[in-house]
């Protein structure tokens, strides 16, 4: 019975990483390949053109597919533009944070003591800020730019990895085999790698896939506030803000905009419940059993 | 073997705890113990926090007299900001400045407005509270019947629906929401309200500045239910990750509550199933969700910031957002300030609430 | 004392003279099914038999696994999903339990069956007082709160409770372990139940509490005429409190009978491995035997043909294993799942014989390995804002072990013995005192660490807790040997010699701890301890969360690896039984303090401590005739 849950779990996992991944390696694929795919320049103006819808409804126009913004540019191209800021931030940010986040997060289990204690007020008064909040006025501070959106992004969310992945380490430490180990002269160095990563490594991986879907939600959050990358570079967050202001005339570029992000943010989290399905120790149990 | 680190067991514990009331009474002692640490607490926290903000802004930019200047400015101007605003002073003497009137209620003035910084933000306090409190409480109420139900009807076909419906619901950003009840309610179905608080016809007097409370206070039913309307959308869409959070939470809880033994052992006594999962259960589980609560209330009012860009509501997230746009810097500290001020306060209050349900704790 | 008596059915009966009266409680040909419609069906009971009259109790013996939580569950109609009665009769007086509707059944929980549950601590609920458990209890009974109130606490007066109205008022958690069950006796006997089921009621609790606890069941039994289903794995306390008892093996009653004949004569192989694997605490020193291998698990019961006994019984023939025997009566009152009564008294001589450990203490080396020189552990609580006093988990002990010597520390928990040894492997650092090895102080730097752990090794309580799920049988027991310093090949062949010592099969060694039975794990974890050969092993309750069939395979390989290793032993446990059969040498600890210490026998046999003689009372004597001090008032 047990066995067989398992293998449900198993192929549900796989299942949900195939598609999140596949949609991020689309979006991938689009940013690297946007000078090829894109009609049009993404800042080019037409101002004869501007608020067209997408070319198969009324009035549309097929040399803009998905319509044109209040400044006459292409929402097609620009969408394709824009996944490359999405693309750049989905990947740096992740394996950013995850760095910062884990490395402290297990040093500060690890060690305990004074080092764990101010790790822990630091990020008690890191959380008292609503992350939208300070993330905001981290871009004040350091004006914008795709770097300091990157920055940004990695000095608000490490607190949450730092506090996820040390109380899974503390949880960890409570199990006797890490005291086995240092009595079986294991060094600490040889512990944190061999004894506590592996331990907590499905607990990193599903954050940081999950992360990848957070930096793009707070990459366009910063564009609609107006403190993110440098101007004249599309994202899909300009293009909610520009779409907002002329939603009444036409929403479209903001419905494709907005879908293009809860996309990448479904994928994302596809990808995570996928890999945590899968990374499940009942069920690499149940794979390795069967290797 | 860790047990044995824990108190001696008392065969008969006679003279230990004598009785109720007294036990009580130290409950409440305790209680109040607890209040006045966690006040302490939260007043060496914002200590900090103020020094991470005043770090950020001064400190970190090149220039921070551009940044306070607005664009139009003379040279005279600046110059008179630099010592209006102690920048030709050590850096932390201007810290202390700052820090010391900000201790007597005073935050500077707004350099846009031309008005104190505190006056502006206690105007545009309530608006964001009430929208707060309302996505926040029908998150938790939704949530909470979600839970429950989904509970009641585990391992079946319902569940697992819910399920989906709920991961859907919190891969989702509210502000994402929130857009996409404005495209759908708003110009496409055309439904329901979506700009400013209230339809601006309906002028009442401001007293508290929550608006539920003023309509009321004025007996204006007709603008009470207009302001009802204009928040639907706003709080629905502040509430959609809580719904989904507090019925995950909620079921697993119950789930693992049900594993315990005294589940098993009231059952064997003949408790019913109804009696079981309200008096057994529902209060060990509701542990857990109490504590996401808090978490959430925190990152409820980082939500009403956009929020209240989308649905132009005049409060604190949306004087932030013009603030940035207009580098009014003493207002972005003060609000940045009030946002974890009120964080820090929620989470407190959360803490008290675990004493009470949580008697496990009430104990030193 | 409260007087509820139902008014349903069972008071109809007359009353009874003993065994022409109609049993109160019978199952017949009971079969319990699990398993879906894809899957084998697994039969986790089968065809048990049991027959229970007024006023007696029966006892129901097994080790875990055994299915004896089972009967239970379905007595209180709770299996787990997917189990199901596949066939037989379950009667209840006048009743038929697997006919009843739910509702029904429900209602005669809590009225004429009463449960006492296994972990009291864990049985009741945390948001709730003693009182509102009472109250919820006596509203369904149909009592008023006034009323109510008024029961609770006699009820709890009668349970042996000093001070009822302070306990009404508190929390389970506030309260001990052996509290909490009696609080529990209170909740089950204040419906005055024809018949109550105590699963495992004393298994969680100190060997003194369950005295206590016992002793109360009894006298609330005769008292009240209550027939009791005693669920237990151990036999002498079953032969002491039990009228009959049922032997329970892989979910089938393989020997029934009264309980003095059935523990003095055993029929059954299992009956009698059972008892031969037990350490006896009086009379002379024996040699453990005990099967090999451990109780089949409920996927492998299909592959059980025969008897399922078969594959691990000495006497077994060709017969055993072509089909399941079955429960014939003996014409003695007694009744023997065996097709070969009589064919053994004993099963299986010793794998090897054991020496006696006692008589080896002479020999000892005068220069001891290991010095504990006024060692106080003091444990503080709370931040730097709480003035709570600390707590005192070692109070100035002082020992010493010789080279190869086996020593035995024993107390109930809390006594402070798990702290002694983690003390003294350096797990917890001492508050005051020092402790020596080979005379020289141990140090608290990284030099001293690998001292200490190249002569010290420590075997942990839960052999599960202590593996790293991830790794193989052959990183962990070779985890000693430093990376670089030596070969693949070496490694190998380092691990094979200690599987080969620690009598696990070579194909372990690609295997990971879940892989693995609890028996196997805790080999393991004892084999990576010895990997590097060191002198002292300390050995903190090793064999408490196994069976006693395994037990005795473990206690008789540490007696093995002391000829082979010629280690010393620290064995921390709270079996007086155990310690006398592996050690030489004894300490008593009682509160963090060392009462009395010195060779086992002395000390066993004329305890000068209070706390030590409590201790040896408090165990059911092996010899039946002798009264059990708790029984005896």
């Amino acid at each position: 019975m047990k066995e067989h849950k398992a293998r449900h779990q198993l192929r549900l996992g796989e299942g949900r990483v195939i598609v999140g991944a596949t949609f991020l390696l689309i979006v991938v694929a689009v940013a690297v390949c946007a000078p090829w795919l894109a009609p049009h320049d993404p800042n080019e103006q037409d101002l004869l053109q501007i608020l067209l819808p997408p070319a198969w409804l009324d009035g549309g126009d097929w040399a803009y597919p998905l319509g044109t913004d209040s400044l006459g540019r292409d929402v097609f191209s620009r969408l394709i533009y824009g996944a490359r800021v999405a693309a750049i931030v989905g990947t740096v940010v992740p394996v950013g944070t995850c760095l910062v986040g884990a490395t402290i997060a297990i040093l500060s289990g690890y060690l305990g003591g004074i080092f764990d204690k101010s790790i822990s007020r630091l990020v008690d008064i890191w959380m008292s800020f609503p992350a939208v909040v300070l993330s905001l006025v981290l871009m004040v501070g350091l004006s914008p730019g795709l770097r300091n959106v990157i920055l940004a992004t990695i000095l608000v969310d490490w607190t949450r990895f730092c506090r996820i992945i040390r109380s899974s380490v503390i949880g960890l430490m409570k199990l006797e085999y890490i005291s086995a180990a240092r009595i079986a002269g294991a060094s600490h160095v040889g512990i944190m790698t061999r004894d506590l990563v592996p331990g907590v490594l499905p607990i990193i991986i599903t954050l940081t896939s999950v992360e990848i879907g957070i930096a793009v939600i707070v990459e366009s959050v910063l564009s609609f506030v107006g403190v993110s990358v440098e101007p004249g570079i599309p994202t899909w967050g300009v293009m909610i803000a520009d779409g907002l202001a002329t939603v009444f005339q036409a929403p479209w570029s903001l419905i494709f905009s907005v879908s293009a992000i809860v996309l990448t943010v479904l994928s994302a989290n596809m990808l995570g419940d996928g890999l945590r399905l899968m990374l499940d120790p009942r069920v690499s149990e149940r794979r390795r059993i069967e290797a | 073997m860790s047990d044995e680190a824990q108190a001696p067991i008392q065969p008969w514990p006679t003279g230990q705890i004598s009785g109720a009331g007294w036990a009580h009474l130290r409950a409440f002692g305790y209680l109040g113990l607890k209040a006045l640490r966690n006040v302490l607490a939260i007043a060496l926290q914002l200590f900090a926090v103020s020094i991470v903000i005043f770090f950020i802004l001064r400190i970190i930019p090149a220039d921070p007299l551009s940044m306070l200047t607005p664009g139009n400015a003379t040279h005279e101007d600046a110059e008179q900001i630099r010592h209006a605003y102690g920048l030709d002073r050590p850096i932390y003497e201007q810290y202390f400045m700052w820090l010391g009137a900000a201790l007597q209620g005073d935050l500077g003035n707004s350099i846009q407005a031309r008005e104190p910084v505190t006056r502006l933000i206690l105007a545009a306090l309530p608006m964001t509270i009430e929208l707060a409190f309302c996505g926040l409480g029908l998150g938790v109420l939704l949530g909470a019947l979600l839970g429950l139900t989904a509970f009641w009807y585990r391992g079946r076909p319902v569940e697992r629906v819910g399920e989906t419906i709920a991961s859907l619901a919190q891969s989702i950003p509210d502000f994402l929401w929130g857009i996409s009840f404005v495209l759908l309610f708003g110009l496409w179905l055309n439904v329901l309200p979506f700009i400013g608080p209230i339809d601006p016809s309906m002028i009442v007097e401001r007293r508290s500045g929550f608006l539920l409370i003023d309509t009321l206070l004025a007996g204006r039913w007709d603008a009470f239910g207009d302001r009802l309307l204009h928040l639907v959308l706003p709080a629905t869409a502040l509430a959609m990750i809580k719904v989904a959070l507090v019925m995950r939470v909620l079921r697993s809880s119950l789930i693992e509550a049900y594993q315990d033994e005294y589940v098993n052992a009231a059952r064997l006594r003949g408790v019913g199933e109804g009696a079981i999962l309200f008096r057994h259960a529902l209060r060990n589980a509701a542990i857990p969700t109490v504590a996401l609560i808090g978490v959430q209330a925190a990152q409820t009012f980082g939500g009403t910031l956009l929020i209240e860009s989308i649905y132009s509501l005049p409060g604190m997230g949306n004087l932030l957002i013009t603030a940035i746009r207009t580098h009014d810097l003493p207002l972005i500290q003060g609000i940045s300030l009030t946002y974890c001020a009120i964080v820090l306060l929620v989470n407190a209050l959360v803490d008290l609430s675990y004493l009470w349900l949580n008697p496990r704790l009430r104990r030193q | 004392m409260t007087t509820l008596l139902s008014p349903l059915a069972l008071q109809d009966f007359a009353p009874h003279d003993d065994a022409a009266s109609p049993p109160l409680f019978e199952a017949r040909g009971l079969t319990v099914q699990a398993g879906s419609l894809h899957e084998r069906p697994v039969q986790v009971l089968r065809d048990v038999n049991l027959t229970l009259r007024r006023g007696q109790v029966l006892g129901l013996i097994g080790e875990s696994g055994a299915g004896k939580s089972m009967l239970g569950r379905v007595i209180a109609d709770q299996l787990p999903d997917g189990f199901r009665v596949a066939s037989g009769s379950l009667r209840f007086g006048a009743t038929d339990l697997l006919a009843l509707s739910k509702r029904k059944h429900r209602s005669l929980l809590g009225r004429e069956i009463a449960f006492i549950p296994q972990e009291p601590m864990m049985a009741l609920n945390p948001a709730m007082t003693i009182g509102a458990h009472f109250r919820e209890h006596l509203r369904r009974l149909g009592l008023s709160a006034g009323q109510g109130r008024k029961a609770a606490l006699a009820a709890l007066a009668d349970v042996r409770i000093e001070a009822p109205e302070t306990v009404y008022d508190q929390y389970g958690f506030q309260l001990s372990g052996g509290m909490c069950q009696r609080v529990l006796i209170a909740l089950a006997f204040i419906s005055n139940p024809d018949l109550v089921i105590a699963d495992e009621p004393t298994a969680s609790l100190d060997v003194t509490t369950q005295g206590h606890i016992v002793s109360l069941l009894r006298a609330l039994q005769k008292r009240h005429g209550t027939a009791v289903l005693f669920i237990t794995h151990q036999l002498r306390l079953a032969a002491q409190i039990c009228d009959q008892v049922a032997v329970l093996y892989a979910g089938e009653v393989v020997e029934e009978g009264p309980a003095r004949e059935l523990f003095l004569h055993a029929r059954h192989p299992y009956t009698c491995a059972l008892h031969a694997a037990m350490p006896n605490f009086d009379g002379e020193w024996r040699a453990l035997a005990s099967p090999s291998g451990q109780m089949p698990g409920l996927p492998e019961y299909p592959m059980l043909t025969g008897c399922r006994f078969a594959p691990r019984c000495a006497s077994a023939i060709d017969a055993c294993l072509a089909e399941p025997p079955v429960l014939a009566d003996c014409g003695d009152a007694r009744a023997l799942r065996c097709i070969r009564p009589g064919a053994v008294a004993r099963n299986a001589e010793a794998e090897n014989a054991e020496t006696n450990p006692l008589s080896q203490s002479k020999q000892l080396a005068a220069a001891p390995l290991l010095k504990v020189d006024n060692v106080t552990k003091i444990f503080r609580r709370g931040g730097w804002l709480s003035r709570a006093p600390g707590q005192t988990a070692v109070s100035s002990a002082s020992f010493s072990v010789a080279p190869g010597e086996f020593v035995g520390v024993v107390g109930e928990s809390g006594s402070g013995k798990s702290t002694l040894g983690r003390l003294i492997m350096g797990l917890e650092e001492p508050s005051t005192g020092r402790i020596l090895l080979d005379d020289k102080p141990l140090g608290g730097d990284e030099a001293e660490w690998r001292r200490r752990i190249a002569s010290i090794q420590f075997v942990f309580q839960d052999p599960r807790a202590a593996l790293n799920p991830r790794r193989s049988t052959l990183q962990l027991v070779t985890q000693p040997l430093q990376p670089g310093q030596v070969s693949r090949q070496q490694r190998r062949a380092q691990a094979e010699h200690m599987l080969r010592s620690t009598g696990l099969p070579l194909d372990t060694l690609t295997k990971i701890s879940s892989q693995m039975s609890g028996g196997q794990r805790q080999r393991v974890n004892i084999a990576r301890a010895l990997c590097n050969t060191p002198r002292l092993l300390i050995a903190d309750e090793i064999t408490s969360g196994l069976d006693v069939s395994v037990q005795a395979q473990i206690l008789n390989l540490l007696l093995r690896l002391r000829s082979e290793f010629d280690i010393a032993l620290l064995m921390i446990s709270h079996d007086l039984a155990v310690v006398r059969y592996l050690c030489s040498r004894v300490l008593v600890m009682w509160k963090g303090v060392i009462v009395e210490s010195g060779e086992t026998e002395a000390v066993f046999s004329r305890p000068q401590h209070p706390y030590t003689r409590e201790l040896i009372a408090a165990l059911p004597p092996e010899d039946i005739s002798k009264r059990w001090a708790p029984l005896a008032t």
